[in-house]
Formats: C-alpha cells, structure tokens, sequence
C-alpha cells in the first residue's frame, strides 16, 4: 500500500510539474478560496486576541454600572436613573469594594475651544478615584483630587488626542480651555492608551464630577454611571448579586419588574465582542469555503479533461500491468496534490495578505493564523482534492484496455 | 493470485513443453440483431521457445486473437491455458498481473509512455511490482543494453526515431522476463531498413530462447519465424513451418 502511494506520489508530481501553468490555474480556485478563508480568520483573530490583552489590561475586576431603560419604556417618556443617592447607598453598603467613582457625562454640549480651535470631545464629570477604576495614568501634571471636588474646582485633565485636535502646546498644563461657556484650567495631560475597536481613548476630558453637577443644573434629572474596581481576592458574581439586591431595594421594584440599571463587568465585555468575533468569522468562512467548492470542481474538470487526454496512456500501463487500484492511486493523489499545493499557496498568499491589510491600517491589530485554521486550510483542501478526484480516478480506473489502447 | 502461483509452481515442477494451449476459442460480439463471429474455434498450441507468426488480412481476427492471447480480453468460450494457468477463471487484477509477469507487448505504434524517457518507459512495468527504483533503474538499464539503446535511455520519445522508439518499446517488453514477446505488426510504422533492423532484434532474441508470437500481415515478415498459422474469418485455415511454398 505505502509503496503504491508512493510510486503514484512521483508520477502525480511529475506530471503536475510537467503542465506547471495548468496545474497553477487549476488548483487556483483552491489557492483563492484557501487565501481568503486564511486572510480572514488572521484578521479576526488577531482582533480578537488583541481585544484581550486590551480587556485585561482594563483589569477583569471593574465594575460599570449603568441606568437602562428598554426601549418600550423609553417610547411612553419614562427613563431610569442612576442617582448620586445610588452611588453612596453603594459606597456605605457595596461589599469588597477598592475603590469607586461616579462618572457624569455632559448632557448639553461637549465643544471644546482653545483660542482659534474648536474640537468635540467625550467630556466626563468624575473623581480622583476614575484613575485607579479605570487604570489611567499621568503623562503630564496630575489628576483630579479630592479638594477640586470639594470646591468644584473648573480645572480639567485631557487626553493626548484632544491636545492634538486643539494645538495645544506639547505641556498644555495651565492653559485654559473652554467647555459650555466656562473656562476651566488643564491641570493634566494623560498618557496616551490608543485604540479599542476604533474606538479612541485618548479622546477625552475629564473634569471634577461636582463641577460637572453643577453646570449640568438641572440636579433632578441627572443620570449618572457608576464604575467600581473590587478588591483582589472579591468574586465578581457575589458581588454583583449583591449590588442588584441593593439597587432593586433603592429603586422600589417589584418581584416582577425587571432591573432598571445594567451591570457590566470587563469580562462580560470581552464576552460579548468575542462572540461577535466568532461569529463574523464563521459567517465569512462560510461564504469564502464555498470558493473551495468551486475550487474542487475546477479540479474536477480538469481532471476528467486529463484523463480522456491520457486515455491511451491508461491504456498503456494497463497493457503492461497496472491493477485498477494503480491507476485509481494515481489520478486520487494526483487531484489530492493539486489540491493540497493549492491550499499551501494559498495558506502563504492569505498570510501575506492578512498582515499587509493589518499593518497598512493604522488602527487594526497584527494578523495571526491559529493552529486549528492551518490544519482545516490544508485538510480541508485535501479533502476537496480527494472529493472531486473521486470521479475522475474511477473513470480513469474502469477504463477498459483494449479501448484505451485504441483511443486516438 | 493463487492461479500466479500455481503457474510459478508450474514452472518449478519440470518444464512444461507447451506454453499456450487453446481449445476452441471462440469470441462472438452481438451488434444490434446480428452475432458477429470474430474468432471461430481456434485450436492451438504453441511451445517455449517458439517463434510464431500468425498472419491474415484486415478483419481475419487478427487483432481480437491477440487481445485474447495477451490477456487483454477473455473470450466467450473455450479453454486458454497459459504456462498452465486457465486464464477464463481470472479477474481483471489478476489478469493484468499475468499481462505483467508472462506478457511482454510490443505494438505497431510502439504506444510508449510520451512524458517518460526511454529510461522511464522501461522502467513503468516494474512499477506495478514493488520493485525499488534503484533496482529498477538497474533493471531497465540491462534491457536497453540489449536493444543497443543504452546511449539514448534519457531521450524522450519524440526525440528518437521510430525505430529506437520500437527498441524502447522491446527493451520494455523485455525488463520483465516474460514467458511470450507478443508483437503485433511492429515494423508496420517503420521504413524497410529500420524493420530489418528490428526482425534482426528479433531473431537474436529467438535464439537467445525467447518465444516470440507476431501477428501481421505481410509475408516476409511472417517468414522469418518457424511457423506460420494463417487465419481468415476468425478461423485458422493453414499451420504450416516457415518456408513452406504457400501453394
């Protein structure tokens, strides 16, 4: 058996390379479908590893908690709240809480000017405990403190981005900015954190949330986030049971009605876009595979094209002795090759083309390839080539010699 | 398979004299309504080391004759022994087995393999018998000695003549020791001087104790063995020795 592999090894690469340009363009449409099915899967993959090491960068034990009102609710005018009540009901009663920060984003505007520029930034009204949450550090000057919330301080830290987008001087501490008509004094600048999903987190100015309140107001309506980081050895879920029981209790609801705030942990996030991930990379795949199968037919047809081109030789080497099963041997392996050099081309061209799309856009994560799609690549163009060499190799196989022989 | 062996073991047990021995062979083909009667009751026996030339015109059974004899076809009734297997009871295997162990064909249009060398075309009936390529390679090499092609082994077909093509053709029919050399018209391709050339082949290896069976149509070529079986209508009319007036 391993040496009628073997032999049939030999004649089928012999004869591929002797045809190299119709072999190339046979195995083309495998080379095409394998490419682009790897492409994808690298590009995918890659996001989805890059979006983990993002996400436990964020520490897997925050905490955000949000008000959430569906969207029939939303319709007849009602909308939930998270109030200042909420964040210090959590603060006394939350167990193995490290620290927490009430997060107010601007309601009305969020315009930025600095002399001649005007730029739009996410502009958040918070503590100085936002920079363990959220596990953002100083490039320049410092963060908000304690007193600036006290005395509702006008003063704000910003993200690199929003120095760039205002031309700010590279030491923008002790300029002012303008935000909703007030002039608030730069007391820092943070260091840059890059992208998330395109998603720009340098894109930000924060300023004490006591002088958010204030200039937003209106205090009765104020809707705020609350996000909390445990401490080391707390169980996320406990926890958040715990919270739940708190809020529902706060807000009055009933056995039956359903929670009017959202409690989100960077897991259950990183859950959520993994999902997403997987899912647009099995959809993709999907459609692209079906290029494999229209690669295999190809193959097919070129097959069944070599085998009446080769009838008398056939008819030759059964003359001279070959059994079905050599033949058979020969023309499988010889489609299985095609095939299988095809999906390696392809695995190459894929590779290349995956890393050349990540590193030409700025923003998108490298490339990488895991094992599994390598191996389903290369199998499952294998595969393709044994599948439509089947026929073929039978008609090659049944010939009869004598006809074969005959055959002009 | 077991029928390959009981012919090895033939041969151990003592020389059997007679290599071929057909009873009534018979090959009838249905076309539409009519039967058609290709060959008609062929009674022979040919012995080792025999050079035999059958000989008709087109459409005698010529060609369904050799089929049969080269184990290419079986036919629709009679008794076909060769080297003492009964080749009727055989499958297509094992019969392309006896084609590459008792057989060496050699066509008119030498029918090579045309991306193989010469080498390579030698060498491809070894293939079907596990024989290593080194070993093959030997072998091959031995049989285009003894055709006189050893300086041309690495030429593809189209770049020798026909008459080095139907020596490629001899040395293949030769690697493997075949009980028969089954030729079937094979100078009808070449020139006079080139078929000279491989007759002389043939009767230096007819000498050498190879049984040699030729189909053809011509005359002189039929001549130049020991006998001569002349058919018509798919039944032998003449068995005469070579050189024997015709009338």
């Amino acid at each position: 058996m391993f040496y009628v592999i073997f032999e049939s090894t030999r004649s089928a690469l012999i004869s591929i390379f002797a045809h190299g340009l119709r072999s190339f363009l046979t195995t083309l449409g495998i080379v095409i479908g394998v490419a682009s099915v790897i492409a994808v899967v690298s590009l995918t993959q890659g996001m989805s590893a890059f979006i983990g090491e993002s996400f436990s960068s964020l520490g897997s034990n925050s905490l955000t908690i949000q008000s959430y009102t569906p969207i029939a609710e939303q319709m007849r005018g009602v909308r939930a709240r998270l109030t200042p009540e909420d964040l210090e009901l959590i603060e006394r009663r939350g167990e193995s809480i490290a620290s927490i920060t009430p997060i107010l984003y601007a309601n009305r505007t969020s315009q930025i000017r600095y002399a001649a520029q005007t730029t739009f930034s996410q502009i958040m009204g918070t503590t100085y405990a936002y920079s363990e949450v959220s596990q953002s550090y100083m490039l320049l000057g410092r963060f908000i403190a304690e007193s600036d919330n006290l005395t509702r301080r006008r003063v704000a830290v910003i993200g690199e981005k929003v120095r760039e987008d205002l031309a700010l001087p590279e030491n923008p501490v002790n300029e002012y900015v303008e935000l909703g008509g007030e002039w608030f004094k730069i007391i820092g600048l943070l260091e840059p954190k890059g992208d998330i999903m395109g998603f720009n987190q340098d894109d930000i100015v924060l300023v004490p949330y006591s002088t958010m309140v204030s200039l937003q107001g209106n205090q009765a309506r104020t809707d705020i986030q609350i996000q909390l980081s445990l401490s080391e050895d707390a169980d996320v879920e406990d926890v958040t049971r715990q919270l739940t029981a708190l809020l529902r209790n706060a807000h009055d609801l009933g056995p039956d009605e359903d929670d009017d705030f959202v409690i989100n942990t960077a897991e259950q996030l990183m859950e959520t876009f993994d999902t997403i991930i997987n899912m647009v990379t099995l959809v993709i795949g999907g459609i692209v595979s079906i290029s494999l199968l229209v690669g295999g037919i190809g193959i097919m047809n070129i097959m069944l094209v070599s085998v009446t081109e080769r009838t008398r030789e056939i008819g030759i080497c059964k003359a001279v002795g070959a059994k079905r099963h050599h033949i058979l041997a020969q023309f499988l392996i010889e489609a299985m090759l095609l095939s299988l050099l095809g999906g390696l081309i392809g695995l190459a061209l894929g590779y290349g083309l995956g890393t050349a799309i990540s590193s030409s856009i700025d923003s998108f994560p490298p490339a990488s390839i895991p094992l599994w799609a390598i191996a389903l690549a290369l199998g499952f163009s294998g595969f393709v080539g044994v599948l439509f060499g089947i026929l073929p190799a039978a008609k090659a196989a049944n010939l009869d010699p004598i006809d074969a022989l005959r055959y002009e | 398979m077991s029928s390959v062996d009981e012919s090895a073991a033939a041969k151990d047990a003592g020389e059997d004299s007679v290599l071929i021995r057909m009873q009534d062979i018979r090959k009838h083909y249905e076309m539409g309504s009519q039967i058609v009667r290709a060959l008609d009751g062929i009674s022979v026996e040919i012995g080792r080391g025999d050079w035999v030339s059958f000989i008709g015109s087109s459409g005698s059974g010529k060609s369904t004759f050799l089929n049969i004899l080269g184990c290419l076809d079986r036919p629709s009734g009679g008794e076909y022994f060769l080297n003492g297997v009964y080749v009727e009871e055989l499958g297509a295997n094992q019969l392309a087995e006896i084609r590459n162990r008792e057989i060496g064909f050699i066509f008119q249009s030498f029918n090579l393999l045309p991306r193989a060398t010469a080498l390579g075309n030698v060498m491809q009936p070894l293939v079907y018998r596990r024989i290593s390529y080194r070993r093959r390679k030997e072998m091959a090499m031995e049989a285009l000695r003894r055709v006189r092609l050893d300086d041309r082994m690495d030429h593809l077909p189209n770049q020798l003549s026909g008459g080095q093509r139907q020596r490629v053709a001899i040395a293949r029919a030769l690697v493997t020791e075949p009980s028969i050399l089954l030729a079937d018209e094979p100078t009808g391709n070449l020139d006079s001087r080139t078929g000279a050339e491989i007759m002389q082949l043939f009767d230096q290896l007819h000498r050498e104790g190879q049984t040699l069976i030729l189909v053809t149509h011509e005359e002189d070529v039929a001549g130049l063995g020991d006998r001569v079986i002349e058919l018509l209508d798919g039944k032998i009319i003449r068995d005469r020795r070579a050189g024997e007036p015709l009338h």
